[in-house]
């Protein structure tokens, strides 16, 4: 049988994580996937991610996942693709198979790095054709550059369901509403906005009753809930949409840690059953370790950082690493992913309902029920500022761990301070130059250079604009406000594209000067 | 195994729901319906419903319906979710063809 000092299963974010660090260390790795290609979910993320700047943040998904094969192939790491782990035995031998095969390998240390899986919700036609995961929807986009549908229903308005649905628009689809049986809006404020803006609406309280249709979607009717979770009589109404998707979170992948004998929790801040591991990951099999989803459902950054620690752990483990040094190394780790850990949807806060931020400004619930900022509540926030002349607008009003608007600013118009998840407050003294760095940096798509006073009348809005066909200088077409209604006319004053923008577009659009803080999205004129 | 041993616990008879036909396995095509009735058939455990109806062995192996099933016998038994115990996990933990299982590298032991 042959041996390996670490076996790891899953090549996603976690499992190269671990990887690169056992590599460095000079461990003889086994990297397994059951998938073609690998990076797990990592190549249909095509959002900047949020975070921190020294981990990855404001870089598109996909592109973390070329950087970490890129840099495991530098370390000679060889991923095994298309090779199925069908079993995990007593003293950490893999059981895998690949092309038409059956062989069994022994890790001196095993790292379970599978991920998750989708979870469902039934309901009655939930079976239909049309009816898709926001993992297939975004396998299709953004994988295989096919429209799942013409105009989707999203189920779910946790971070998935509004990423996804923001990416529907994106490849062209109407989205036709996010529906949640929770009362609020269950992902980040800014991933909300973005579609409010684009006049998606959200229904919450409510769900899905049945999908009609023969053989494929041909409509939804959704209904209210009440406080038990009960369709309340005649609250039924109608949506027209051909696809419906479901982004009702994730599983932790647990069959292997289950048969491996390992003491497994049920966890619901974790997403489900999960092997308990220690704080470097270790279950409590001798050698057998969990990182990322598989350990506990988070995202993709903290996954990186678990697999680094159980990468670090594993070396350790075995002598590749002396402990002085694993120690800082994980030390120096677990700071990260405490950052990343903190903020209103830190995992320790879900379920909680948080009426004030970090800095005592209201949150607001507006946004959380509507998916945007009333008109005057926004600003209350220390983004938001009246300066004359051209100046940043930062519409980030919820902890959350990220920062790189801070970084962004080569004049320091933009102040964060130590803790991530501070509210970015813009500086009265310091001088905008209208280079929009700051906009494209924002991962949220929440920050706008306005200029309240152009002359004539008018007003101008710079904004974040990741749609095709890009306007034109000079085209005339609407302005929209926050919840995507049309408020008046706009002509575009600037398109600019720049390669360090990363396909973030910078629009600036020329709009009535009482407009300027409400114009927050633009859209041609036919439409 | 967990609190959920004593078999005497339910008395009350089987009541049909209007949403019993509708599938949860999708893999082994079971209903709704058949697991609630599995409860009441005196199957409270996951591995033993999974047993007397195939639940979970189809093609994906209970990644889709597991936590469906259990919210479903919880619901029944009244009891939480998390009080179920997961069913049993054996390899293979994925689909694979016989012939496949049969072709062991190195010849089987």
């Amino acid at each position: 049988m042959e041996r390996y000092d670490l076996v790891i299963i899953g090549a996603g974010p976690a499992g190269l994580s671990a990887a690169i660090e056992a590599a460095r260390c000079g461990m003889n790795i086994a990297v397994y996937d059951e998938n073609k290609r690998p990076g797990g979910q990592l190549f249909k993320q095509i959002h900047k991610f949020f975070g921190s700047k020294e981990h990855h943040a404001k870089e598109r998904g996909f592109h973390i996942g070329e950087e970490l094969l890129a840099e495991a192939d530098r370390l000679g790491v060889d991923v095994s693709l298309d090779t199925v782990v069908t079993g995990l035995y007593p003293g950490n031998e893999v059981m895998i198979k690949k092309g038409g095969q059956v062989s069994h390998v022994r890790g001196d240390t095993v790292l379970l790095a599978a991920g998750a899986s989708e979870n469902m919700a039934p309901f009655d036609g939930w079976t239909l054709p049309g009816v898709i995961g926001a993992g297939a929807a975004q396998t299709m986009m953004n994988l295989h550059g096919i429209r799942p549908g013409s105009r989707v229903l999203m189920l779910g308005s946790g971070n998935v369901g509004l990423v996804v649905s923001y990416q529907l628009l994106q490849a062209g689809c109407e989205v036709a509403a996010v529906v949640d049986a929770a009362p609020k809006i269950g992902g980040y404020g800014v991933h909300a906005a973005k579609l409010a803006r684009c006049g998606v609406p959200f229904q919450l309280s409510s769900t899905i009753v049945r999908a009609k249709g023969g053989d494929h979607v041909e409509g939804a009717v959704i209904g209210r809930m009440d406080e038990h979770g009960k369709i309340i009589p005649g609250s039924e109404t109608e949506i027209d949409c051909d696809t419906i998707c479901i982004a009702v979170g994730l599983s932790p992948m647990n069959q292997l840690a289950r048969m491996s004998g390992c003491r497994m929790e049920q966890n619901p801040k974790k997403g489900g059953c999960v092997p308990v591991c220690n704080e470097y990951g270790e279950t409590s099999v001798r050698g057998l370790f969990a990182a990322g989803d598989a350990e506990g459902i988070e995202e993709a950054s903290s996954a990186m950082i678990e697999g680094r620690i159980a990468g670090i752990a594993c070396a350790n483990r075995l002598g590749f690493l002396e402990d002085g040094k694993a120690k800082e190394a994980v030390e120096s780790n677990e700071q990260a992913l405490d950052t990343l850990r903190q903020g209103m949807f830190a995992p320790k806060n879900r379920g909680k309902q948080i009426e004030k931020t970090d800095e005592g400004f209201p949150v607001s619930q507006h946004l959380l029920v509507t998916g945007f900022l009333g008109d005057d509540e926004v600003e209350v926030y220390p983004g938001v500022t009246h300066p004359k002349g051209l100046h940043p607008v930062i519409e980030c009003t919820q902890n959350i761990p990220c920062n790189p608007c801070q970084d962004a600013c080569p004049h320091g118009c933009i102040h964060i301070g130590s803790f991530i998840t501070a509210l970015p407050a813009v500086e009265a003294s310091a001088e905008c130059i209208g280079c929009g760095r700051c906009v494209a940096s924002c991962s949220g798509q929440a920050i706008f250079l306005v200029n309240e006073d152009i002359g004539g009348g008018y007003a101008s809005v710079t904004m974040p604009y990741e749609f095709m066909p890009l306007p034109e200088k000079g085209d005339i077409g609407l302005a929209c406000s926050r919840d995507g209604q049309a408020i008046g006319e706009a002509e575009v004053l600037d398109v600019k594209s720049v390669k360090a923008f990363d396909h973030t577009n910078l629009l600036t659009i020329r709009v009535p000067a009482e407009l300027s803080g409400k114009a927050r999205f633009y859209k041609a004129a036919q439409q | 195994m967990t609190q959920i041993t004593d078999r005497s616990m339910r008395t009350a008879a089987f009541k049909p729901e209007a949403d019993d036909d509708m599938l949860i396995c999708r893999c082994e095509e079971i209903t709704k319906g058949e697991i609630r009735r599995a409860v009441y058939e005196g199957m409270y455990e996951i591995t033993e419903i999974r047993r007397w109806l195939r639940v979970g062995m189809g093609l994906c192996q209970g990644q889709t319906c597991t936590k469906l099933v259990q919210r479903i016998v919880a619901k029944e038994l009244g009891v939480s979710p998390a009080q179920l115990e997961s069913a049993a996990a054996r390899g293979p933990v994925r689909p694979i063809e016989m012939a496949c299982m049969g072709n062991e590298k190195g010849g089987v032991c």
